[in-house]
């Protein structure tokens, strides 16, 4: 198949997402008084009410609501005061009335939006981006110094709940298919789910990938739900299409299942990009359907052929009275609103005068950037305003030593782990006050992490610290050029590729110690004198 | 009478609820829905401009939620004291064919 | 046996509560009687489909041991009072079958809120009622455990949906039980069998854990032979409950008014429904005899018009079957009910176990409401019915402005033989004064006014009230009870042991 780069000159591929979180940090499930619980013994947080019993009745969860209109005045959304449930008819197993309650024309939130910061190598994936200057807009996006910024449309962002869980058995692991019994547990049946529609805005999947990504930001500062990606509890389905460039019309559509990581729905929608531009141009038919990603395969697979638009039998449910929310209840919900990631790295910007590009790195971490936060906060208590002068290396720190290290151990809580902000601080001063170098710097944050020990306590105890006494390492420069003058001669003469000699036969005699920087100066000063 | 419905559309109909049908079943269910959606007239023939439906006949009531508390579950003993098929602590069914539909 | 000569299914509330206060009979005594009672008369009418002997003991001992304490008066208004249920309501242990085959096997893991509210209130519970097949119809024909027999006349049916809980009251087996009403399946059976049924206003009675027909239209209330124990019934079963969404706070007690007669009260009468086609003269004269009683008693009568009653029938027809198909759908052998063995694929269970366990009424009603509910149909059929609802409920609004109560038949008919009514469009005429009440949310009742002259059967008269001014109906059938007297037991179950 062709590479992305190429079909992108031809197609313009038309992104939409759906994006299901379950609002796991809830007690309760959306219509009934069951735990909320991932892993527990099948069917042990079930009732009348979840299993679908006859005669039961739902009451939805007020936190619940709470938390979809948290998500909605995150998202920039409208909050609808008037809207309803509805019931959503089609028999399957996992659902216990063999109906889902779900939201109908009118949701919780509607028209909303999320903008996204492209930069990197991936912003040239935006085609017709070269044409612009920065501050120039064309469609959604406008074109910034290091990428571009693109404005995607929410269409809205509905209440509904979860399904029970299947396993099927008889057939290979798990696998629906060759199976000849399914097994069913509804423990997750009734969990509170909120659905986000995007309009179809994305037109790459570097774009789709970062709305995934900024999305799960805004939920996590929300605190709404845990955002498991791996454990389901935020499920990504993209819909698909292409179109000729400079045409408006929409092509047909497939809906892609089974992106459970952000690099699975990168690789996916990239797929199912090549995979419609190469049907077309040999002058195939894309078919209206649902696709399955096989990241081990690597290729999307046909679930189901859609013939016609599915009926669901929508109407309201009658068993839960309407909604009429009152100004009062809207306005005491977002009063819960905490710092969004926006307007925290526009906050770090300003307060501690770094950059976008590490403010915003910094933001897509909640843990990251509060131990940042953390870090300045004792920095300043130790040096008053000096502080400042540490926010650009704390923050290097958190976003690639930090992150790095967190990324590879998924299980470290890191307010409970050894690198206390306190000692953070004490190692990035270290190094900006010469004491160490800042690659000594990679071995102490190594050893704070291993020992459990002050930075301060690790380089006195290694015999870390550098030799910056500009006397003591004089001595020892004079003593070099004295033993070689043969060199000296050399280097006079023009080779002062030797300057690499005197300074590794400094270091030798400084058992590493002595100060790179003054040791250079000194040479360079009698050399060049 | 209207043809509202014909055998095929029966047919269909059953497919999505479910309920399965011999031929004899499907002619007489044919006859029996289109007499009685015949019987239902008289709704298509008001003039109901601007008239907003009543889809709950509850008055002002509105807003009603509960605390996010638990209030206790099933055992699973309890749970599955009605399955017709169980296994492992969950309900035992024949394999499915078909996905769960858009979700 | 007690000294009364009366068997206790027989007696009213205030005589059982009498006895058991001046201790000449216990409430032990009261709970096997009455079930052996049962035992030995409900085999030919066949009112009962489960008995609950051991839980009624538990519950009169309960009674009795409050007796022994001197804190009886604290034991709740239905103290030893044997009461029945419709098998549409959960009570945890017994079968909830809702007549049908396909909840044959189905035992409740959980107890519904109005049955609860019954036994907290120190009722004896007897057992489950016969009913037709998930409340769909009005003769309990459709029951898949075989119909209920009138208790007047064995070759009629009671009524339904409620049948079996109408003729349980009838026959004088228990004082009180209860029913649900959709479209008057409480309002029917009562007039058929000749005693006093209550649909309350919807939300007075939680909906939790009675098996959903129609959700927007199914109300739960109280069958007896007289208006006090109506009353006193209703008083115990109502009130808010947080599992029910549609549950209102209406603290209100029923009795409160029943002795002020009507004097100053208008009351409204519908020529359009005295004239309607179908109504069989017997019926007619009836209801207008009652409305001049009440009138001689004080009241006012005034003609009112309930223009668009008239549609009420085909939403009727649109909505239950909607709501009905929907709430259905759960039954499909996963998680319980009829199961069809040997299916290698679900699509095949499923098809095959509900092709079997719903009967041929509630196949109809499932594919009726799904084919309502389809796209381009949906327009057609559903959404004018809920415009239509609004009209209707706008006309009730606009009556009780100028009345307090109405009054209209009930049934256009007695009681009619089984089998006499096949075709399913005529059968749902029966409902064709009660259902606009189901379709407003207001409330109704069915007093009985004697004998039709003509099939020397019962007759009921339909009293309606505002929402949630329920007390206005009970004060008018009280009236009516002072001039026709409470409703006797049915002759051939009169005779005292």
């Amino acid at each position: 198949m062709k590479k992305l780069e190429e079909i992108l000159r031809t197609w313009e591929p038309v992104i939409g997402l759906e994006i299901h979180a379950e609002l796991t940090t809830l007690n309760t499930k959306m219509f009934c008084g069951c735990k909320l619980e991932f892993g527990a013994p099948p069917n042990t947080h079930t009732c009348p009410v979840c299993l679908g019993l006859p005669g039961a009745l739902p009451v939805p969860n007020r936190a619940a609501i709470e938390s979809i209109v948290l998500a909605g005045l995150a998202t920039n959304c409208d909050i609808e005061k008037h809207s309803m449930f509805y019931r959503k008819n089609y028999m399957y197993p996992d659902m216990a009335k063999n109906f889902q309650t779900t939201q109908g024309p009118i949701a919780f939130c509607m028209r909303g939006h999320l903008d996204l910061d492209v930069d990197g190598a991936n912003a040239s994936e935006r085609y017709g981006l070269a044409d612009l200057k920065p501050g120039e807009s064309t469609g959604n996006i406008t074109r910034t110094e290091d990428g571009y910024v693109a404005h995607v449309g929410i269409t809205r962002i509905h209440m509904e709940e979860d399904a029970g869980k299947m396993v099927h058995i008889g057939g290979g692991e798990g696998r629906i298919a060759g199976a000849t019994h399914s097994l069913v547990d509804y423990n997750r049946a009734g969990t509170p789910l909120i659905e986000l529609v995007t309009e179809p805005d994305l037109r790459t999947p570097e774009e789709a990938r970062l709305f995934m990504q900024k999305l799960r930001q805004i939920y996590l500062a929300l605190g709404i739900s845990d955002c498991s990606m791996e454990e389901g509890s935020l499920r990504c389905d993209g819909n698909v299409s292409l179109r000729r460039r400079g045409t408006t019309e929409l092509g047909t559509k497939t809906e892609l299942k089974n992106m459970n990581s952000f690099k699975n729905l990168h690789d996916g929608l990239l797929y199912e990009i090549c995979r419609q531009a190469q049907v077309l141009e040999e002058g195939g038919t894309i078919y209206q359907e649902t696709r399955h990603w096989d990241p081990t395969a690597k290729r999307t697979i046909v679930m189901r052929v859609k013939e016609s638009a599915d009926d669901y039998r929508l109407f309201p449910e009658p068993d839960l009275a309407p909604y009429d929310l009152s100004d009062e209840f809207i306005e005491s919900v977002r009063a819960k609103l905490p710092e969004l990631p926006d307007d925290k790295a526009a906050r770090f910007q300003e307060q501690f005068g770094l950059s976008a590009y590490d403010a915003r790195h910094l933001v897509e971490h909640r843990s990251t950037a509060q131990f940042f936060e953390a870090c300045m906060s004792d920095a300043t208590h130790e040096a008053g305003d000096a502080a400042i002068k540490l926010a650009k290396p704390l923050a290097n720190l958190a976003i690639n030593d930090v992150a790095a290290w967190l990324n590879a151990n998924p299980d470290v809580v890191l307010d409970e782990s050894p690198l206390t902000p306190n000692r953070a601080v004490q190692l990035v001063q270290l190094v900006a006050d010469g004491t160490i170098s800042s690659k000594q710097g990679k071995e102490v944050f190594a050893a704070v992490l291993a020992d459990d020990a002050d930075p301060k306590a690790i380089v006195e105890d290694r015999g870390m610290q550098q030799v910056s006494d500009t006397g003591a390492i004089e001595a020892v420069v004079d003593a070099v050029l004295a033993e070689n003058p043969d060199k000296v001669e050399q280097y006079q003469g023009g080779k002062i590729g030797l300057i690499g000699f005197f300074v590794g036969q400094c270091m030798k005699r400084m058992q590493g110690k002595g100060n790179p920087q003054i040791i250079n100066e000194l040479l360079a000063s009698k050399l060049d004198a | 009478m209207t043809q509202h419905l014909t055998e095929s559309d029966v047919r269909g109909i059953a497919e999505y609820v479910r309920i399965g049908m011999t031929e004899d079943e499907v002619a007489q269910m044919t006859v029996d829905l289109n007499a009685i959606i015949d019987s239902l007239a008289p709704i298509t023939e008001y003039d109901l401009e601007g008239v907003e439906p009543t889809f709950h006949p509850i008055g002002a009531l509105t807003n009603v939620m509960c605390e996010d508390l638990e209030r206790g579950s099933f055992t699973q003993e309890v749970a599955l004291l009605n399955a017709p098929k169980q296994q492992d602590g969950c309900f035992l069914i024949p394999s499915v064919l078909g996905d769960g539909g858009d979700r | 046996m007690a000294a009364v000569g009366k068997p206790f299914g027989a007696m009213s509330i205030a005589e059982i509560q009498a006895g058991l206060a001046a201790k000449e009979f216990t409430a032990a005594e009261v709970a096997s009687a009455t079930i052996s009672r049962i035992e030995r008369d409900d085999a030919q009418m066949h009112a009962f489909l489960e008995l609950t002997a051991d839980m009624a003991a538990d519950a009169a001992a309960k009674v009795d041991a409050a007796i022994a304490a001197g804190t009886f008066a604290e034991a709740g208004p239905l103290a030893g009072v044997p009461v029945g249920f419709k098998d549409n309501m959960n009570l945890l242990d017994t079968h909830t079958t809702c007549s049908s085959n396909m909840l044959a096997n189905y035992v409740s893991p959980y107890t519904a809120t109005c049955v609860e509210y019954a036994l907290h209130a120190g009722a004896l519970p007897m057992g489950k009622l016969n009913m037709d097949e998930f409340a769909f119809g009005s003769s309990t024909e459709t029951s898949a455990f075989g119909p209920t027999l009138n208790p007047w006349d064995f070759q009629r049916v009671p009524g339904g949906s409620s049948g079996g809980s109408a003729a349980a009251v009838a026959a004088g087996l228990v004082p009180v039980a209860l029913g649900s009403d959709t479209g008057g399946s409480i309002r029917q059976p009562a007039s058929f069998c000749g005693i006093v049924g209550v649909k309350p206003t919807y939300g007075v009675v939680s909906r939790y854990g009675v098996v959903a027909f129609g959700s927007s239209l199914d109300q739960v209330g109280p069958f007896a032979r007289s208006v006090e124990d109506a009353a006193l019934a209703l008083n115990a079963i109502s009130g808010f409950d947080e599992r029910d969404c549609t549950s209102q706070r209406a603290d209100v007690d029923f009795t409160a008014n029943l002795a002020e007669g009507v004097q100053g009260m208008r009351i409204g009468v519908v020529p359009a429904f005295m004239e309607a086609d179908g109504l069989t003269e017997e019926v007619r004269a009836r209801v207008a005899e009652a409305a001049q009683k009440l009138e001689g008693l004080g009241a006012t009568l005034v003609d009112i018009e309930l223009p668009n009653a008239k549609a009420a029938m085909s939403a009727y027809y649109v909505l239950g079957p909607c709501e009905a198909f929907s709430n259905l759908a759960r039954f499909d052998s996963v998680r319980y009910g009829y199961c069809d063995p040997g299916h290698a694929d679900l699509g095949a269970q499923y098809e095959a176990s509900r092709a079997k366990g719903f009967g041929p009424e509630a196949r109809r009603r499932i594919m009726l409401g799904s084919y309502l509910l389809s796209a381009g149909v949906y327009d057609t059929y559903y959404y004018p019915a809920q415009q239509v609802r609004t009209l209707i409920t706008q006309d009730y609004d606009r009556a009780f402005q100028q009345v307090d109560c109405i009054l209209t038949p009930v049934s256009p008919r007695t009681a009619f033989k089984f089998g006499e009514i096949g075709d399913p469009t005529q059968m749902y005429l029966s409902d064709m004064f009660t259902i606009s009440i189901n379709i407003a949310g207001n409330g109704g009742m069915s007093v009985p006014v004697g004998l039709g002259a003509d099939t020397q059967l019962p007759v009921g008269v339909q009293l309606i009230s505002p929402a949630f001014k329920d007390v206005n109906m009970f004060r008018a059938a009280a009236a009516l009870e002072s001039v026709y007297g409470p409703a006797p037991v049915a002759p051939q179950f009169a005779k005292e042991d």
